[in-house]
């Protein structure tokens, strides 16, 4: 069944062009704003029914697709022997699977959450692509369909960022656009490369540099690998070209940051996972300069997103910088080459994908509720909202790392991994400055906590518990949940990483 | 002799001679008549290919039945007769695309000279691509000026005139340098024939004798064409020629006339000097640093330009800078990219401006990225189209400006000297198209809601504009078709330089 690997692209992809064009034919109407909101109105329901089923029917199709067994599809060919190629293994399944339950979660809080925000239908088509996006390219089978499903992914994600269409939003997403831009040709420089000195550009385990033609030229394909790391490091906010993650993710909706900070900044991640671990092989990059730069870059990354984050007064600011500074720890763990490196980075990219995308959409709610996007706002809200507040302080306590959350576990292997990686100086220098991270994100995490439970001053009269809407809330508690559940049961989910581990590094 | 050998002779001696007679036609007629040529020598040129591809060789035909060196040639390969079809199809989409526009912008009673200058246009292009004739290339070079100068003049505002007189001006400096060139080969060789020329010059290229001479003449020619298809710092005259002039003279200007030139110079390259000499010549080096600069220097005056037409003008400079890049690396693979580019350049650049033209046909005539606003909800074809042209030229996968870079940084792989340079040019180009390309896109998808002082545009439905749309749609298609199946394509200008020899 290999043409479920199509399906599963197209179905979300072509639901959402279609309620693109429905968008569009309403804008072409020209219909005065009260009629437009009449009309949203009427339309909500059967809309929110359409964008669940095709959201439900499209994760049953995509999961069975990624579970029931490695296949792969050769569509055609564009030039020599470079094809456009689908093919599955169980990194793809992973992230698929993370794909999947961000975009439900996401999904069925925008149905409450978009009704403030107007232009649903056009928020929902490109949702939808980006869905179908980026299944394709957890799927694609080689580094340029894999870069073809990148430039998409920026494409279909812009719109996110601009859905306001404010002068803000505008200039936000032209910050967007231009660095990733940056990013992606950095890394078709270093794609061009490799496909001279490898055997073929299709991802297998362990990677294939053809060791024969290489020799000698050593500097300029470590150069080339380097430009790729920075380069889709873009997406993952690495240093130095991050600055674009602050002003995008926050502008967009909440439910679209929530996806953007957690899925798809992830993807810069997977793309170099792709290229160190599938194409060029681990052991070309041991003990050479670009580790120790990547190192390097990864552990500033990690201690300035921190600072930043602790200094910024805005409050979906600073969970994005808190992901600058989270998606750096995994690449830290994948640039320690070694097993449990590998190992905590998958699975801070599971952890801090459930609590990043919990946390963007608490702050929605703030923002829904009462209109507060300030920090300094967000005082005795406890007392208003008690479900809530205990499901963001448990997420807090799982980004910070205190057992027995996801957090903990991550941050174990990635100190564990860095302190076997044998490299004299990083190896202990590593752990302490993700100790001192994890620090700092107590101390912008927690103080939201303390005065939300504990306002101090004026006694307020009795205050009317109001917790959000179930659709909304449901999705927070059970991102919750998980992020809690995978620090109790951590095995099942280490098995199946060390699986994906001992293929790449042995 | 096959009957179809009679074909290109019969195709350059159809447009010019349907050029004299549009001249006593009315503008309906004439534009009727230069269509069905346009459509006939496509035909034609298609029945040439497959004939060429089914023998496997390329053939020459003698006119007036001298043989060489006497006689006058036209010889047919693989990749002239393709040119000929892919310029006959670039040439009957634009002129569908500017229709309504040439309505409008031209007089009632110019109308027929219009398609006289496309007629003979047309003509002068193909004698390019088939002569075997450096002299007879000569005289249809000074038609191809003459028609392109009346083809940018017959709108007729102050700024057409000025561009029309600055075009000329440098076009005629250019065609100077051709003819130089040529009168020193003549010196040197005794020949006009390209195929008698490279004779001479390969024994003069293996004994070293009048060095000196052999390379100032290609360097004469290789300049002239370059100041005649706009290469950095020839590129002054473009910007107004393409942004005032009516569309489908721009369209035609951009994507044919300079590409017509182009092709005779990799003829020159190929069969009058021999690829081996110009390679060891430092002319090449030449058209590389002013490639470069020019992909560099186009874009960064694209960034800086307000309004759409000129902005895709400029464009224009940074991608014939991508095309002598390529020469400029001086493989056999890069000149296949090169001719690739040709391709994917002509189809993008001229589906480019008339969705441009429809994007401004929607905003009241302003071509102003202010009043642009939302004018991709107005026109939606347009704005389609040119979302899809924009992409193609940033170089997004599957589409036909990703293949060329592909293909290019594949040639300049393994180019000791060459290979970072043009890495490096291509990614700062890549990143400044997405610059000004993207910010048009996100521009005509904004919704024009709450703008002060905008000039009220209007919505176009498709019905209102069915010729152009068909025009776009099939601009769409060639572009996404060369982008998807682009190694048939390659394949083909493969052998077809390989015919050359």
């Amino acid at each position: 069944m290999k043409e479920l690997l199509l399906v599963s692209i197209l179905l979300p992809s072509l639901a959402g062009i279609i309620l693109l064009a429905s968008a569009f034919a309403d804008v072409l109407k020209k219909k005065s704003k009260k009629q437009l909101k009449a009309q949203a109105k009427k339309s909500q329901t059967p809309l929110h029914l359409f964008v669940g089923a095709i959201l439900a029917v499209s994760a049953a199709v995509i999961l069975y697709t990624a579970w029931s067994g490695e296949k792969s599809l050769t569509l055609f060919t564009l030039v020599d022997n470079i094809s456009f190629r689908l093919s599955l293994d169980l990194l793809g399944s992973f992230f698929v699977t993370i794909v999947c339950i961000g975009w439900l979660a996401a999904g069925f809080y925008s149905f409450v959450y978009m009704s403030h925000e107007g232009g649903e239908k056009s928020f929902f088509g490109w949702f939808l692509m980006v869905f179908g996006v980026l299944v394709g390219l957890c799927f694609s089978g080689n580094l340029v369909t894999m870069y073809f499903f990148f430039e998409l992914m920026t494409l279909t994600s812009m719109p996110l960022v601009l859905h306001n269409g404010s002068r803000e939003a505008i200039m936000a997403a032209l910050k967007y656009l231009f660095y990733s831009m940056c990013g992606a040709y950095g890394a078709l420089f270093g794609i061009f490369f490799l496909f001279r000195y490898c055997s073929s550009l299709d991802f297998a385990a362990g990677g294939h540099l053809n060791m024969t033609l290489v020799s000698g030229h050593e500097g300029i394909l470590l150069a080339a690998v380097f430009a790729m790391i920075l380069g889709f490091g873009v997406k993952a906010g690495m240093l130095p070209m991050h600055a674009w993650l602050p002003t995008a993710h926050p502008v967009a909706p909440s439910p679209a940051s929530a996806v953007l900070s957690a899925v798809i900044a992830k993807f810069g991640v997977f793309a170099i996972i792709r290229t160190v671990f599938y194409v060029v092989g681990p052991e070309f990059l041991k003990g050479t300069w670009v580790q120790y730069a990547w190192m390097t870059l990864a552990l500033l990354t990690v201690f300035m997103g921190s600072m930043l984050a602790y200094r910024e007064k805005v409050f979906k600011k600073r969970l994005a910088y808190s992901t600058v500074s989270q998606v750096s720890y995994v690449l830290y763990g994948l640039s320690v080459l070694t097993a449990d490196g590998f190992t905590g980075a998958l699975f801070h990219t599971m952890a801090h994908f459930f609590i990043k995308t919990g946390l963007f959409l608490t702050a929605g709610v703030f923002i829904f509720k009462f209109g507060y996007t300030k920090v300094e706002e967000l005082r005795g809200l406890g007392k208003k909202m008690p479900i809530l507040m205990w499901s963001y302080t448990f997420l807090a306590l799982a980004l910070i790392g205190i057992p027995p959350t996801g957090g903990f576990i991550s941050k174990w292997y990635l100190a564990a991994g860095s302190l076997n990686s044998g490299i004299n100086f990083f190896s202990w220098f590593g752990p302490v400055v993700l100790l001192l991270s994890a620090l700092l994100t107590a101390g912008y995490l927690l103080p939201i906590t303390i005065n939300g439970f504990f306002p101090g001053g004026e006694s307020e009269a009795e205050v009317k518990e109001e917790d959000p809407h179930l659709l909304m809330l449901l999705p927070i508690v059970i991102l919750t949940t998980m992020a809690v559940l995978i620090g109790l049961l951590p095995n099942v989910f280490v098995d199946l990483i060390s699986r994906i581990t001992n293929a790449v590094l042995w | 002799m096959a009957f179809v050998q009679n074909l290109p002779f019969i195709s350059i001696i159809l447009s010019l001679f349907s050029g004299p007679l549009s001249s006593i036609l009315s503008g309906k007629w004439a534009k009727r008549l230069n269509l069905a040529v346009i459509t006939l020598i496509g035909a034609f040129s298609v029945l040439v290919l497959t004939f060429v591809l089914q023998t496997g060789e390329p053939f020459v035909y003698f006119m007036g039945h001298f043989p060489a060196p006497w006689g006058n040639e036209i010889r047919v390969g693989v990749l002239e007769a393709f040119m000929a079809v892919f310029f006959c199809v670039i040439m009957l989409l634009s002129m569908i695309g500017g229709s309504r526009e040439r309505e409008i912008e031209i007089e009632e009673s110019k109308q027929n000279l219009y398609y006289i200058m496309v007629d003979l246009l047309l003509c002068s292009l193909l004698a390019l691509i088939y002569t075997n004739d450096l002299f007879t290339a000569y005289v249809f070079v000074e038609i191809n000026t003459i028609s392109a100068c009346g083809l940018i003049m017959i709108k007729q505002n102050g700024r057409t005139i000025e561009a029309a007189t600055r075009y000329m001006i440098m076009s005629l400096l250019g065609s100077g340098m051709l003819l130089l060139g040529i009168c020193f080969l003549y010196d040197l060789t005794g020949h006009l024939l390209m195929s008698n020329i490279k004779e001479q010059v390969q024994i003069l290229a293996v004994t070293g004798q009048y060095h000196t001479p052999l390379f100032i003449a290609l360097g004469l020619m290789a300049i002239g064409l370059a100041i005649k298809s706009a290469l950095f710092p020839f590129h002054a005259w473009l910007p107004d020629a393409y942004g005032y002039s009516t569309v489908s003279s721009a369209a035609i200007l951009s994507s044919l006339v300079s590409k017509g030139y182009i092709f005779l110079l990799v003829k020159i390259f190929y069969r009058v000097i021999g690829f081996n000499v110009v390679c060891d010549s430092k002319v090449i080096n030449v058209l590389f640093v002013f490639g470069i600069i020019g992909m560099l220097m186009g874009s960064i005056s694209a960034i800086k330009e307000k309004d759409i037409r000129r902005m895709i003008a400029f464009s224009s400079v940074a991608q014939i800078g991508y095309i002598y890049m390529g020469f400029g690396l001086g493989t056999e693979a890069a000149v296949v990219a090169s001719v690739y580019h040709i391709l994917s350049h002509a189809a993008t650049k001229s589906l480019l401006f008339v969705a441009a033209s429809g994007l401004t046909d929607a905003s009241d005539g302003s071509g102003k990225f202010y009043d642009l606003t939302g004018a991709g909800y107005r026109n939606k074809i347009a704005g389609i189209a040119f979302t899809v042209g924009s992409l193609s030229m940033v170089g997004i996968p599957m589409f036909s400006g990703f293949i060329s870079k592909l293909l290019f940084s594949q040639a300049a792989m393994g180019h000791d000297m060459k290979m970072l340079p043009t890495l490096i040019a291509l990614a700062i180009s890549t990143v400044l198209n997405a610059v000004y390309f993207m910010k048009t896109v996100i521009t005509i998808y904004m919704p024009a809601t709450g703008k002060v002082n905008m000039r009220e545009g209007r919505v176009i439905p498709i019905k209102e504009q069915p010729v152009k749309a068909i025009a776009l749609i099939f601009f769409i298609v060639l572009n996404i078709l060369l982008g998807l199946s682009s190694e048939p394509v390659v394949n083909l200008i493969r052998i077809g330089l390989e015919m050359f020899d």
